[in-house]
């Protein structure tokens, strides 16, 4: 019964200053934090104890890494998906769990980053002589809206297809986007999709399309670049199914490849896409819709 | 949130998650639980400099471009601690420490479940065309220049 009145007052994201850091402090919130972390600890070890799903499909193979099992899990145990329904489940996992879950994600972001450190570090020549490479296949971040907006316009889509095209969109090109057209605006909406949807299924995408990636007929080290696309948990399991994939002796540097391809977008992503991107989808939508959209 | 309760507070979570990765290193990756300990324990001091650093360098470099950028250094062909912290570090399986990043990932997304109505199923199938075409590309001109330059 406290726990219900808690949840009122501590998830109403308006409240003192909304301060993306407040839902780790554990001054009188022990409670939530033991559930948070418990239900996060049993999906963990449920998780790795299913371990990697492998379906062979020729060279390559549809890969299930048990980082997919865990985001699977915590959506259907969250508030808003089981636990709507089932009274249990708010209990083990009342909304203040998922609060506490969003500014974790950047915390346990460290773990992993600290891994990457460590194999870019001893790739650091190889990288260096692949640099060339690395800068060039950012520009292909782009080449997507060749094909994107095309179909965008074909189904119909209007100035939507401005947000909803631009390459992977995550926190710093949602944020240009956003603040450049208004959150209502078509363009707006558009970006918001594509944010959104990368959020809830874009790992899932990416761990099984880095596990079939190899039927292209491209080097792995070519396919471990396009695994960077500014999102190290959609990075991540791309890199790891193409890893298990791939020849052995490879992995090490496919994931040292990934990680820097995707640190590379980090922090180039942005410019790109302001500057180079959204003119360009600019340009195409004027020439295109004429002939593709389906009038006004 | 002040700087000093930011420091203790990140300090703690950093340790529970240690905690979760080195049990799920041992379940899925048949690792010991006391030898992963020396490598958390520095995954843990890099994890707290680098997100105090986010926190105070005024540029935008979130905590986990630092992360990477200190265990890099750390680790580069002339590092003179390069050996000791690889061999530590590289007793956690780097699929372990992205397990629990997905299961807090998954729990929170349920903070942006209402936005989703305004979305069409339009703009999902455009969304997922955009996410193939930019691997494609990306792969696309990786092998091109790779192949110019010999590597592959």
């Amino acid at each position: 019964m406290t726990d219900a009145q808690n949840d009122t007052t501590e998830t109403d994201p308006e409240a003192e200053g909304a301060d993306e850091w407040d839902p780790i402090r554990t001054t009188g919130r022990w409670e939530f934090h033991l559930k948070a972390h418990a239900v996060v600890l049993a999906i963990v070890v449920v998780s790795e104890y299913i371990g990697t799903f492998e379906y062979p499909i020729g060279e390559a193979a549809i890969i299930i890494l048990p980082m997919l099992y865990a985001v699977v899990f915590g959506m259907l145990i969250s508030f808003r998906f089981l636990g709507a329904y089932l009274t249990q489940l708010q209990k083990v996992a009342p909304p203040e769990v998922s609060r506490i879950s969003t500014p974790m994600i950047l915390i346990s972001l460290m773990p992993l980053g600290v891994i990457y450190g460590t194999l870019v570090g001893p790739a650091f020549w190889e990288i260096i002589q692949a640099g060339p490479a690395f800068v060039l296949q950012e520009v292909g971040n782009l080449a997507t809206i060749v094909i994107s907006l095309p179909v965008a316009l074909l189904l119909g889509m209007k100035r939507e297809a401005i947000g909803a095209t631009i390459s992977v969109v995550r926190e710093p090109v949602y944020g240009i986007v956003t603040e450049y057209y208004g959150p209502k605006s078509p363009e707006g909406i558009g970006v918001l999709g594509n944010y959104l949807i990368g959020t809830f299924i874009g790992t899932i995408f990416f761990g099984i399309l880095g596990g079939v990636a190899p039927l292209f007929g491209l080097h792995p080290l070519s396919l471990s670049m396009g695994c960077g696309m500014g999102s190290a948990s959609m990075m991540t399991a791309c890199a790891g199914s193409l890893a298990a994939v791939s020849p052995p002796g490879l992995e090490d540097q496919i994931l040292s490849f990934a990680a820097t391809s995707n640190t590379l977008t980090n922090f180039t992503g942005l410019w790109i896409v302001l500057f180079v991107g959204l003119p360009f989808v600019n340009f195409l939508y004027r020439k295109l819709n004429p002939v593709l959209g389906r009038g006004e | 949130m002040d700087r000093i309760e930011y420091i203790i507070e990140s300090l703690k979570m950093l340790i529970i998650v240690g905690v979760i990765t080195i049990i799920g290193n041992a379940v899925g990756y048949d690792a010991g639980i006391v030898e992963s300990i020396p490598g958390i324990l520095m995954i843990i001091a890099i994890g707290l400099v680098s997100l105090i650093l986010a926190r105070e360098i005024p540029v935008n470099f979130p905590g986990i471009a630092w992360a990477i950028l200190v265990a890099t250094i750390l680790s580069l062909p002339f590092s003179p601690v390069q050996e000791p912290f690889l061999s530590a570090v590289g007793e956690i399986n780097f699929l372990a420490t992205a397990t629990p990043i997905l299961a807090y990932a998954g729990l929170s997304v349920a903070m942006q479940y209402d936005r989703l109505k305004e979305i069409s199923w339009k703009i999902v199938i455009v969304t997922v065309i955009a996410m193939l075409g930019t691997f494609i590309g990306s792969a696309l001109i990786a092998e091109f220049v790779l192949r110019a330059q010999g590597i592959i």
